[in-house]
């Protein structure tokens, strides 16, 4: 596509698309941190997955700062309206996938060292999984790709069955070792952040499809229209 | 609106105060216009190429594209304007209502009685008053009767949303109020002989931002009761006033559908390049 008659216009679209990709390098960066302080018990690692919350939160200010500031002085509509608007609500996304990794980091912190539990087991492979979704929909965003976009929701169900799954499973073994029930409800309560990650990234692909073909693919069993 | 020429047949005038335009069931129900395969020539340029569109009956229809597209030669073909050049052409065919606007025995200035033009600039009679500007077009139609004349000042200036402006003023020129209330002047002249349609080529385009919105208000209050047909270089002004939207590009139409649809998700590329500032 050509660039803008005015110059300006482009280089304000280009910064805040390079502002939401560098929030989600940071993203993937403290989801990484979180899983690592999960699964390696690595307390510094922890500190640090807790601590990069502060600059992704500036980031997605900056991000609401520039979208309104763009809104108000180009006025745009179309493709270019659509990429400021769905930039805005991925950097709410990532700021709440950052906020899951951070309470990851925070209920991580909280497991004892001894006895170990075996929660690499149990959430490895669901850490793994939501880490990537939230990779795809950070590719689907910056490459216009909406074939994978459309593939995230069927991998949000089954990040949703491993919680169900999970939860089942933790359940089963409170019952056998009533002790370590708190330290089980952590475990519960990672799961479901996990689980709220692969929702987050859902909707960033969800707005990697209307950026680029205008299409709005949520809730597509809900067939009420309001007017 | 230009003010009909004195040739307009009588026999069309009554002193009855005429009835508002009939309000068909839904507002899209019947075009006001179908434009079948319509090309214009001025001597050798041709200025439109082959352009059908139906343009529905009460709504806002806003015409955009860049300089010397063609806007504003489509909007004056609606009611025959583009007639006054000198060596111009036309193929097609325009229905206003269902009838051919360009039958051989229409009359063209029954034609702009009933659909009427409001023009970029603003332009009142510099020698008459508030109330003879509006009331210029029923005169020369052959109303006199005075009690006609004065509900139909008043109906005109509050549908103008200008009576309450110059309501202790009507005998001052025409010339005497602001560029803004001057525009609104000229669309509560036009409004005045009770046309079905108003053409509005860049209406706002000598305005300040108050006045602007006031019109644009007004477009969208007086969309209950007429077809507009506004040409605007203004694409937030046509987003923000329009139902439909068409965009032409050296004289073809690209584009043509809701206003929504076409500042939201284009379908041509064109268009696309055109509303979001990478070309024109």
């Amino acid at each position: 596509m050509p660039g803008h008659i005015l110059r300006d216009f482009d280089r304000a679209l280009d910064s805040l698309r390079a502002d939401a990709l560098m929030m989600a390098s940071l993203t993937d960066r403290n989801l990484q941190n979180s899983m690592t302080c999960l699964l390696d018990r690595d307390a510094a690692i922890c500190a640090v997955a807790i601590s990069d919350e502060a600059e992704i939160d500036a980031l997605e200010k900056k991000i609401d700062r520039d979208g309104v500031e763009i809104l108000r002085r180009f006025h745009p509509v179309a493709s270019d309206l659509r990429q400021v608007v769905s930039t805005m609500k991925i950097g709410g996304n990532l700021e709440r996938i950052a906020d899951q990794a951070v309470k990851i980091a925070r209920r991580a912190r909280k497991l004892p060292l001894e006895p170990e539990l075996d929660e690499a087991t149990v959430l490895g492979p669901m850490f793994i999984e939501a880490m990537a979704l939230f990779r795809d929909s950070i590719r689907a965003y910056a490459d216009a790709d909406t074939d994978l976009a459309r593939t995230l929701r069927r991998r949000d169900r089954e990040i949703d069955r491993m919680n169900h799954d999970i939860a089942d499973n933790l359940t089963a073994r409170m019952a056998e070792q009533p002790d370590r029930i708190p330290d089980y409800l952590e475990l519960l309560f990672i799961a479901r952040h996990l689980e709220r990650v692969g929702d987050h990234a859902k909707n960033i692909g969800e707005d990697a499809v209307y950026t680029a073909v205008a299409e709005d693919i949520r809730h597509p069993n809900n067939l009420l229209e309001v007017a | 609106m230009s003010p009909p020429t004195p040739s307009s047949p009588r026999s069309e005038i009554t002193d009855a105060p005429a009835a508002p335009p009939a309000t068909p069931a839904t507002p899209t129900e019947t075009p006001a216009f179908e434009v079948k395969n319509l090309s214009i020539w001025y001597g050798q340029k041709q200025a439109i190429n082959n352009i059908s569109i139906n343009i529905p009956a009460q709504t806002v229809t806003a015409i955009i594209g860049p300089s010397g597209c063609g806007k504003s030669t489509f909007l004056r073909c609606l009611n025959r304007m583009h007639e006054l050049v000198p060596k111009t052409r036309i193929e097609g065919q325009i229905l206003f209502q269902g009838e051919n606007l360009y039958r051989p025995d229409a009359d063209p200035a029954m034609a702009r009685r009933r659909i009427g033009m409001v023009f970029q600039k603003s332009n009142p009679f510099p020698t008459m008053s508030i109330e003879e500007n509006v009331l210029v077009g029923l005169r020369l139609n052959g109303v006199r009767d005075r009690h006609i004349l004065n509900e139909r000042l008043e109906k005109s200036l509050r549908m103008a949303a200008l009576w309450d402006e110059v309501k202790n003023d009507l005998k001052k020129p025409g010339t005497s109020i602001s560029g803004g209330q001057q525009q609104r002047l000229c669309i509560a002249r036009a409004i005045a002989v009770e046309p079905e349609v108003l053409l509005m080529d860049e209406p706002c385009s000598a305005l300040d931002p108050i006045a602007t919105a006031r019109v644009e208000e007004l477009i969208r209050e007086l969309r209950t009761r007429y077809t507009i047909v506004i040409v605007t270089h203004n694409m937030q002004q046509a987003s923000r006033v329009s139902d439909k939207t068409a965009f032409l590009y050296v004289g073809e139409l690209i584009e043509y559908g809701e206003t929504a649809q076409i500042f939201s998700s284009p379908r041509e590329r064109k268009t696309e390049d055109y509303i979001t500032g990478r070309f024109g």
